[in-house]
């Protein structure tokens, strides 16, 4: 979509045409997806404490 | 599945915004109309007239070098201008045909191309040297404002240039943390009203911890546009002092929670200090900028961008990213919030 997007209009300002642009997008997408992942895995080690918590909270007291 | 389909919504949401914000091109614009001090002989007239140079940003004039057209323009009374040559697709040597008794000093530059359309650069040009009769007038050209053709891009505004991609960013951050203190003040209000129920307390808590970083986000993000924009990293100005002091209240709500020992006692002191901490953001962030002169786009008498310059491809943008950057927030404060009941649990275990 992006390509169709730059050849209806081509490259300009120094913004995009010296290529920074594309260091930016990057950059913030790599963000993105760490934060993702770590939110993702936060979630996971939180689903298998909680599972833990219960499973000792209903185990038979000695 | 549906609880996996809203984040992963919100995480596409953000991909595409980020994508869509750095990538599509600014639109045309003028940025400058100078005397380059040289005199020229012109074709139309029978004198020498001083040589001027327009600078245009991301225009395309060499595309189609004869049909641009340049004008000046001052109240009603328009006048044409002799395009010398086109130097490149942003620069063009135009010659000042304007004759010596002039209706006013200041002048509107527009210009006319079949790229670009019509652009103007207000109070372009300024003569000190010409004598001033309010009753000058001439025939005027004709003139018919050009739509332009050009692709998807975002709206050129003077000043704010490139910088308005941050509109994708530091609006929607404050938006988040808006929601995010609001979850915190709904929480509050609960628990005040039923003191037992500990989860309100640690709803405000995860609410408020996770908004605070949008806020400071939010600042962040506001600081780097005033420097490009205004010139300094912070400016004496209502909405960013109170900016300022909404996020040290709400810092002042962790530091409540972290000093008091006693449980009650500290989810209901903290409950009371945050409804107070919402109403300030709401005086300092949305009333009282409103009230006094400020920089800030939509306070002050100042135009917000909705008004006059936040056009359809900026909606295109600005929507999905506020509801993006809310469902990020939102997972965020889940994810504390459950953080929180997983400690609680473990200190409560025998």
């Amino acid at each position: 979509m992006m390509f169709i997007l730059l050849q209806t209009n081509p490259l300009e300002g120094w913004f995009i045409g010296s290529g920074k642009a594309y260091v930016v997008v990057g950059v913030a997408c790599v963000i993105l997806i760490g934060m993702a992942w770590w939110l993702l895995r936060a979630e996971n080690r939180l689903s298998r404490m909680e599972k833990l918590l219960n499973s000792k909270k209903n185990a038979p007291s000695d | 599945m549906k609880n996996t389909l809203w984040k992963a919504l919100g995480i596409l949401l953000l991909a595409y915004v980020f994508a869509i914000t750095f990538l599509v091109p600014l639109g045309p614009g003028l940025l400058e109309f100078q005397n380059v001090d040289r005199v020229i002989s012109s074709a139309t007239e029978n004198r020498s007239v001083p040589e001027y140079q327009l600078i245009g940003y991301g225009t395309h004039w060499d595309e189609e070098p004869d049909a641009l057209q340049v004008f000046v323009k001052s109240k009603s009374q328009l006048a044409a201008l002799e395009v010398i040559r086109v130097d490149d697709a942003t620069h063009a040597t135009i010659g000042l045909t304007l004759p010596y008794s002039l209706p006013a000093k200041s002048w509107n530059v527009l210009i006319n191309h079949p790229v670009d359309g019509t652009l103007l650069l207000e109070n372009g040009l300024f003569l000190s040297d010409r004598f001033i009769d309010a009753q000058a007038t001439w025939p005027a050209p004709s003139f018919v404002e050009h739509p332009g053709n050009l692709g998807f891009h975002f709206p050129y505004q003077p000043r704010i240039i490139e910088t308005i991609r941050n509109l994708m960013l530091h609006v929607p951050l404050w938006f988040t943390m808006f929601l995010l203190m609001g979850i915190g003040f709904v929480s509050s209000i609960k628990l005040l009203s039923n003191p037992r129920n500990e989860l309100d307390d640690q709803r405000a808590e995860a609410s408020v911890q996770v908004g605070l970083w949008f806020g400071v986000l939010g600042l962040l993000t506001g600081s780097l546009w005033a420097r490009f924009t205004w010139g300094a990293w912070w400016v004496d100005d209502p909405q960013l002092n109170g900016a300022l002091v909404t996020v040290l209240v709400y810092s002042g709500y962790m530091v409540l929670r972290q000093a008091v020992e006693d449980e009650r006692l500290r989810s209901r002191l903290s409950a009371v200090y945050n409804l107070f901490a919402f109403v300030i953001l709401v005086i300092l962030l949305m009333v009282l900028p409103r009230f006094s002169e400020s920089l800030h786009p939509g306070k002050g008498g100042n135009p917000g961008f909705n008004t006059y310059d936040l056009n359809s491809a900026l909606r295109a943008v600005f929507y999905p990213a506020i509801v993006g950057w809310m469902l990020l927030g939102i997972w965020m404060y889940l994810v504390t919030l459950r953080m929180k009941r997983v400690n609680r649990q473990i200190e409560l275990l025998p």
